[in-house]
């Protein structure tokens, strides 16, 4: 196995990027392999699970219903809850243990923030909807696929919305600009941005940057971004039509 | 032609259209929720919450009681209401009840009437959008399935299934399954009844 040197705030010294190629064999705007399932809950409203590279996720949305604590309730729409997790055994760093810390509400209040702008939450007055996104295998970039599981989840419970979101992170590796940032790129590269994009009419409901880049360098990755949204889109509409395909479907398999 | 699936934010119309599920945003409207696309163009939602409507007839079940009547889980997000003036019988926590919405108010306050007390069953949460393919055309599947199951079913429109304790149950709740899992597909009726048929329930 690689061992990594960690070090925090990027460095140039270490060759991430070798005749075009990243450390796990992709071109320079090629995503890792992505495979999403709705409706694997059988429970809950709407759900999903995505395997995103070494990411593997499972989300799950219930609701509308009854606001509680009763007075977190708006007549104004349905007030979004979000909670996402990782799971113990999910990574190997210090942010892997499960319970509320800051970085996981961080990420549940950029996720629900990113979904309002596109939930038609004002039909469901006094009432709540829930998501709830727990991270089974982290590799980094879960925040963006969280947010694609999310968005197919949400569909999938038939929340009413203006439009299907992707996400996915840009950054620089060895002084490239890379798409799709995997742990070691997100961690040893010098920067790192993770971008959500609603699909038709392209608005951006997240940007976060880590580390440095130009003026010129971000307009460049937001063209990236946008095809690589398109990509995704494509994937997460094939997961919610093949709910609905005649032929017999092959049971859901972790 | 296949219908074709259309996912929330796809266009469905130029210009404004009326139609449930879908928004306008000025130029063209909108679909808000997964759904299909006919050959007429009319768009029909696959998935969404129930919303109350007057004169639905609807499943629930007693969640509490009061002096000035009782209060109906009826699998909304606001717990529905039964006054004592529109109802004669005296009801128990726990009961199921099968009534007529009588009033929904702006805030999705539901008042109900026409009260009826089902039986010892057991009441099962189905999805809202796919109920018409539980009852089907002139309630044909619901027909199937009381006769071979030997016992009464009670669909609400809300989304709660009464089933009597009367009914071959094992047999039943996997039909049911079969047809929340297929509600898309077209000649369910006749694959129920073959399924039902040969699964040990006999003619």
């Amino acid at each position: 196995m690689t061992e990594w040197v960690i070090s925090l705030g990027g460095t140039k010294d270490v060759q991430l990027i070798i005749d075009g190629k990243r450390t796990d064999g992709r071109t320079l705007d090629e995503l890792r392999a992505i495979r999403i399932e709705a409706g694997v809950i059988p429970e809950a409203d709407g759900s999903s699970y995505i395997e995103w590279g070494n990411n593997k996720i499972v989300c799950g949305v219930y609701g509308p219903r009854e606001c509680i604590p009763r007075h977190g309730a708006s007549p104004y729409g349905a007030t979004l809850k979000c909670r996402y997790m990782m799971s113990p055994f999910s990574s190997l760093e210090e942010h892997s243990r499960s319970g509320p810390s800051r970085r996981s509400n961080e990420l549940s209040k950029v996720i629900r923030e990113a979904l309002e702008n596109v939930l038609l939450l004002g039909k469901f007055p006094n009432t709540q909807i829930e998501i709830y996104i727990d991270v089974l295998q982290a590799d980094g970039g879960t925040r963006t696929a969280s947010l694609t599981a999310a968005a197919v989840a949400l569909a999938n419970a038939g929340i009413p919305m203006k439009d299907m979101v992707a996400a996915v992170a840009v950054g620089k590796a060895s002084e490239t600009l890379v798409v799709d940032l995997n742990k070691p790129e997100d961690n040893l590269g010098q920067s790192d941005m993770p971008i959500a994009m609603s699909h038709r009419d392209k608005n951006l409901l997240l940007v976060q940057m880590d580390g440095l880049l130009t003026k010129e360098e971000i307009s460049r990755m937001l063209d990236m971004v946008e095809k690589s949204c398109d990509e995704i889109h494509e994937v997460q509409a094939d997961a919610l039509r093949r709910i609905y395909k005649t032929e017999q479907k092959e049971p859901f398999r972790w | 032609m296949e219908k074709r699936i259309i996912l929330p934010g796809e266009k469905i119309a130029e210009g404004r259209i009326n139609a449930a599920n879908t928004f306008f945003d000025g130029k063209d409207t909108y679909a808000t929720a997964i759904g299909t696309l006919d050959t007429t163009d009319r768009y029909m939602a696959l998935e969404s919450p129930y919303k109350p409507v007057v004169e639905d007839t609807v499943v629930g079940v007693i969640t509490d009681v009061r002096h000035a009547g009782y209060e109906v889980d009826l699998n909304l997000p606001n717990s529905g209401f039964i006054p004592t003036r529109n109802v004669r019988i005296t009801l128990q926590l726990g009961d199921f009840v099968l009534c007529k919405i009588k009033l929904v108010n702006e805030v999705g306050d539901v008042d109900l009437g026409e009260v009826r007390r089902l039986p010892i069953g057991k009441v099962l949460r189905y999805p809202p959008s796919k109920i018409p393919r539980l009852i089907g055309r002139k309630s044909s599947m619901i027909e199937v399935l009381k006769k071979y199951g030997n016992g009464d079913i009670m669909v609400g429109n809300n989304g709660y299934v009464w089933i009597s304790e009367k009914n071959n149950m094992p047999i039943i709740l996997k039909a049911i399954g079969m047809i929340k899992e297929n509600a898309h597909r077209s000649g369910l009726t006749d694959e129920i009844t073959n399924f039902l048929k040969h699964d040990g329930v006999g003619d």
